[in-house]
């Protein structure tokens, strides 16, 4: 049968993730009706104007010989191995560089072109070592590839002239190799730095033929600006640069698409395998979130799964004075459910509860609070989004309708203004980090509300940007003064307030925030931001054009966490800026399943789905599914728990996949209420903080050992793939599935395909999701339903889920945590790059290189008053108590604010952490801690308690490690 | 640094209605902080903070002790 030919078809066809079109798509692909039809080799063809001919050649399947061209880099036209001849053109113009053309005739393949190319491979070859067989890129090479399809037979040059075939190798980075003797300079790995990273660490230096690649000022590339993101070793066409993995192991043999398990970006990764070993993590170009890209933790750091430190088997004791008892799976379980059913008997039904894991999977996660709900029989569950984003989900929800962020990272692309408060997005969310830099580079402008300089402020080539470095503890001054200017200076957008916000609600609050005491001029002695610059970053950000605002836990961990949320609702609705693509309000989410484990039902008062348990309708649902009486009042949150703990009436805790002695504030009060509990059940990975205070310890899953689903700050839904058998023989949902069994609330599910089923059916929102469309469309992003099939990339566009916007009062109330004379500075607390959360993964992998302890850092001045200098012990002391950390002098600080990290167990930084919260909904208040620093000589009483107690708890692990092996014997 | 458990729902009360104040009425403000405790602390919580606010209350802001008394019934 003949088939119609149709020229289109080529660029309706699905992109291949897995091909190089060699440069990126034009920019005009989806805003342009128009096609540009041309012939190559005699093929018709119809591209978007301003395709290369090398991208709408490779479209037709047609592959021309490249090097220096890469889909995700901007064309460069250097190594000239894409030349092609044009009829009616003079030369061989490079195809990477040429845009095509109506009507355009195209050879890529004739004899003349044929010669060329070979000479040009000739002369690469001519200064390349011809050790094929032994490259570790042996495989996996473009230049091999390459010389064998322009047919190189000989090199007429010989070898001996001048080279750079001795140059030396430089291996400083603990993850990839910089051999230089294999490098052909096509400037792939300077263009993927700058143009994919945006960090600029990496240059050519020299000029013709002494032209090399150089980190920084030609420094070993650990002591550069390099960020260790991977993106050049991903852009080597040759082993120049190559993971050290590929080195020692050679090359994968096969690999899997699945989702990394750090923060909130929820990169796409291929895992690349040889067997059930991972060889290396490769950014996956069809992800939808990350595009490509990668950061130092999801690239390189997963070495902590195969960690000797994991827990491989079930262990259990009476006390924790006592050493563990490695047992069966079996004995675990009975014994973890006779001790649940002995409290509750004792201490009644609400005596018990759990922790659901933002780490784990929604799966897993939903099983969890399942198992409390039904097999509990109470609501005394919570999960670490309650002290990080839980204000998100209340401000959100009150504003907007939905708990949850309205754009796409991708939307970021056509912001005008980026608003970032509190969020530090190239250390905690780096890919994205570098998503914003480069609209930053194309001339966006940037306002920064922090106490701290971030480097993003630091960004090359950044253009307009202003700091607003408002006091720890201001939010809400702040944002009230930003909507004042707004509101008063009629920057409004008036046609959206009236088609889109409730009347009511807008009149009243523009009379709250036109009052003057909101003024940036009355609000200066609040904030401490001079008013002028307030003035003028509303006015940046009311008349962008759009405006996108992203934020992190730098708003939501203060006691006005919940106000401060809504405030930005306030700043979006009154401004128009939400509802397309470039706009919006964006909470960039700390762990990689926070958004997931909130959507869950983790949360006391809210089944699945942000469905209230009192709501008689939704709880007869999960009543029905369940097949058992649920409780309709809200149970215990995390801190709650704690203080019932605490007071005697709270016994047992089932914790999956959290550090609560490491993670939550005043950490003295979190070890006296695991202290008091008859039964603390912890399952993970590692023997966690928590865990030296259990009796029962269940070996946890990575992410790499299970099937499951994640959900990121965007609201994507991605696949976790199992690349490895679980190190344990269970998956963390097997595991809650045989606790349940155990205790006799019946589970019974052979794959996380049917959880994901069940969850579709109870929730309205996951209604249209099932695995089988997650495999049809790659990921989904909720909600997704009859009316969404294909999920919602962009919330809001048409109403809200509550119908009009709703434009909430945020008066400003001033924080009870402030600077006295007792304590005079005030102590904020963040991230960095390379550590993740506590540390328990990072601290495991040779990220430890760039971070291996928590430094205090402090502003010049501060020093100065206290005679510190860089390096000395400092003793930090608040009214929750007391540690020590070494002192870093840096100008990044405001006088009167310190910062530390908490990636470290022993540093304590949560022994200074208070128990202030968020007025609704308990987040704590890790953002503001009033401190006094002074000199010391050694660490603090709980420093050496907790050495102590650490080298007591290692002691017992390692016995039953110890009785485990001699009893198999 | 350690606190009863009573102290800081006393203290979770009060913060609730400091940040609560600015409704169209001191009612409306009433309502909406008895509401928030009904809709998201535990029925130990409320039972524990009624019962103090139905004894003593003397430690409660006014509008958290109006709150509470609207939840007395139910938490008792």
């Amino acid at each position: 049968m003949l088939q119609h030919f149709d020229p289109k078809q080529f660029i309706n066809k699905k992109i291949d993730p897995d091909k190089d079109y060699g440069t990126p798509i034009s920019k005009n692909s989806g805003t342009s009706e128009q096609l540009i039809t041309l012939h190559i080799d005699g093929v018709e063809i119809a591209v978007p104007p301003g395709t290369s001919v090398l991208r709408a050649a490779a479209l037709a399947d047609i592959n021309i010989p490249k090097l220096c061209a890469s889909d995700n880099l901007e064309a460069f036209g250097s190594c000239r191995l894409c030349a092609v001849q044009i009829e009616g053109r003079r030369g061989y113009p490079a195809s990477c560089t040429t845009p095509v053309d109506a009507g355009m005739q195209v050879t890529t393949q004739n004899e003349k072109i044929g010669k060329l190319r070979r000479n040009i491979m000739e002369l690469y070859i001519s200064d390349h070592p011809l050790d094929c067989l032994t490259c570790p890129a042996n495989g996996d090479c473009e230049l091999q590839d390459m010389a064998g399809a322009v047919g190189l037979r000989e090199v007429r040059y010989g070898f001996d002239g001048h080279n750079h075939l001795e140059s030396e190798k430089d291996t400083s980075n603990p993850y990839f190799s910089f051999d230089p003797s294999k490098c052909i300079v096509c400037s792939r790995c300077v263009r993927a730095c700058e143009e994919v990273q945006g960090t600029f660490a990496l240059t050519i230096d020299g000029r013709g033929f002494d032209s090399k690649i150089a980190a920084g000022q030609d420094d070993a590339f650990i002591d550069s600006d390099c960020v260790s993101c991977g993106a050049c070793v991903q852009a080597c066409p040759t082993s120049t640069l190559m993971e050290k993995n590929v080195i020692e192991m050679g090359q994968p043999e096969h690999s899997i698409v699945t989702t990394c398990a750090y923060c909130g970006v929820g990169c796409s990764f291929k895992a690349d395998m040889k067997g059930d070993k991972v060889v290396r993590m490769v950014p996956y170009k069809g992800g939808a979130a990350n595009q490509g890209h990668s950061c130092v933790k999801g690239r390189f750091a997963f070495g902590y799964a195969t960690h000797k430190d994991r827990i491989k088997e079930p262990m259990i004791r009476d006390s924790i004075d006592e050493p563990w008892r490695a047992v069966s799976w079996d004995d675990a379980m009975s014994f973890a459910a006779k001790r649940l059913k002995e409290v509750q008997a004792e201490y009644g039904r609400e005596s018990i509860g759990g922790i659901t894991s933002s780490r784990c999977t929604n799966e897993e996660t939903y099983l969890v609070q399942k198992l409390i709900r039904a097999g509990f029989g109470n609501n005394n569950t919570d999960t670490c989004a309650r002290v990080c984003h839980s204000p998100t989900g209340y401000g959100l929800k009150t504003t907007l309708g939905e708990s949850a962020g309205t754009q796409t990272f991708d939307s970021v692309k056509y912001a005008d203004t980026i608003l970032v408060i509190g969020a530090n997005p190239t250390d905690a969310h780096p890919v994205f980090g570098s998503m914003m830099r480069r609209r930053l580079r194309e001339g966006a402008k940037l306002i920064v509300a922090d106490p701290r300089k971030i480097d993003l402020l630091n960004t090359p080539h950044l253009k307009d940007a202003i700091h607003l470095p408002l006091r720890p503890g201001t939010n809400v001054a702040l944002v009230n003064s930003l909507a004042y200017t707004i509101m008063s200076e009629g920057l409004e957008d008036k046609a959206f307030i009236t088609s889109r916000c409730d009347d009511k609600a807008f009149i009243k609050w523009q009379a709250f925030i036109t009052e003057e005491r909101n003024s940036p001029e009355a609000m200066e002695s609040v904030t401490g931001v001079a008013a002028t610059d307030v003035r003028k970053a509303a006015r940046m950000y009311a008349e962008a054009g759009n405006g996108a605002i992203f934020y992190g836990l730098g708003v939501t961990e203060h006691s006005q966490g919940s106000t401060m949320v809504m405030g930005i609702a306030n700043l979006a609705l009154a401004t128009g800026n939400i509802g397309r693509e470039g706009v919006g309000v964006n909470p960039l989410r700390g762990q990689n399943n926070v958004q997931g484990s909130c959507d869950m039902g983790s949360f006391p008062h809210e089944l699945p789905g942000y469905q209230h348990v009192a709501d008689d309708e939704a709880r007869g649902r999960f009543e029905a599914a369940w097949g058992v009486k649920l409780d309709d009042e809200p149970g215990l949150r995390i801190p709650n728990m704690f203080d019932a703990a605490l007071a005697g009436s709270f016994k047992a805790l089932y914790v999956q996949g959290e550090d609560i002695a490491q993670s939550d504030p005043n950490t003295h009060h979190v070890e006296a209420a695991l202290k008091s509990l008859d039964c603390l059940i912890v399952q993970d990975i590692f023997l966690n903080e928590t865990a030296k205070f259990a009796h029962v310890l269940l070996p946890g899953s990575t992410f790499l050992e299970k099937n499951g689903t994640f959900t990121n700050a965007e609201r994507r839904i991605n696949r976790v793939r199992k690349v490895m058998p679980p190190l344990a023989g269970k998956e963390d949902w097997e595991v809650t599935v045989a606790l349940s069994n155990a205790l006799g609330y019946e589970m019974s599910y052979s794959h996380p395909s049917e959880i994901m089923d069940e969850i579709a059916s109870l929730t309205p929102t996951f209604s249209g999701v099932s695995y089988a469309r997650l495999e049809e469309l790659g990921s989904i992003q909720w909600p997704c339903n009859e009316q969404h099939p294909d999920g919602m990339p962009v919330m809001h566009v048409e109403d809200f889920p509550i119908g009009k916007g709703n434009l909430a009062i945020t008066e400003y109330v001033a924080t009870e945590e402030r600077a006295t004379r007792r304590f005079p500075l005030l102590l904020t607390t963040g991230r960095i790059l390379s550590q993740y959360n506590v540390g328990a993964q990072t601290r495991r992998t040779e990220n430890q290189t760039w971070h291996d302890e928590d430094v205090l850092e402090l502003h010049p001045h501060d020093a100065q008053e206290r005679g510190v200098r860089e390096g000395d012990w400092l003793g930090i002391s608040s009214r929750a108590g007391h540690t020590v950390l070494r002192a870093v002098i840096s100008e990044r600080m405001q006088p009167g604010v310190v910062y530390t990290t908490f990636h470290h167990p022993g540093s304590g930084a949560n022994v200074i952490t208070t128990d202030s919260s968020d007025w609704a909904t308990n987040c704590p208040e890790y953002k503001v801690t009033a401190v006094q620093v002074e000199k010391v000589t050694q660490p603090s009483v709980w420093q050496k308690n907790f050495a102590d107690f650490n080298e007591k708890q290692q002691g017992h692990l390692r016995s039953g490690r110890r009785n485990n092996e001699t009893a198999k014997q | 640094m350690s606190h009863s458990q009573l102290d800081q729902l006393i203290a979770m009360a009060n913060q609730i209605a400091d940040n609560n104040t600015h409704h169209d009425s001191e009612k409306a403000s009433v309502d909406f902080i008895a509401l928030h405790i009904k809709k998201f602390w535990a029925r130990s919580m409320k039972q524990q903070i009624v019962a103090y606010a139905k004894a003593d209350g003397s430690a409660l802001n006014k509008l958290a002790r109006e709150a509470l008394a609207q939840l007395a019934e139910k938490y008792s």
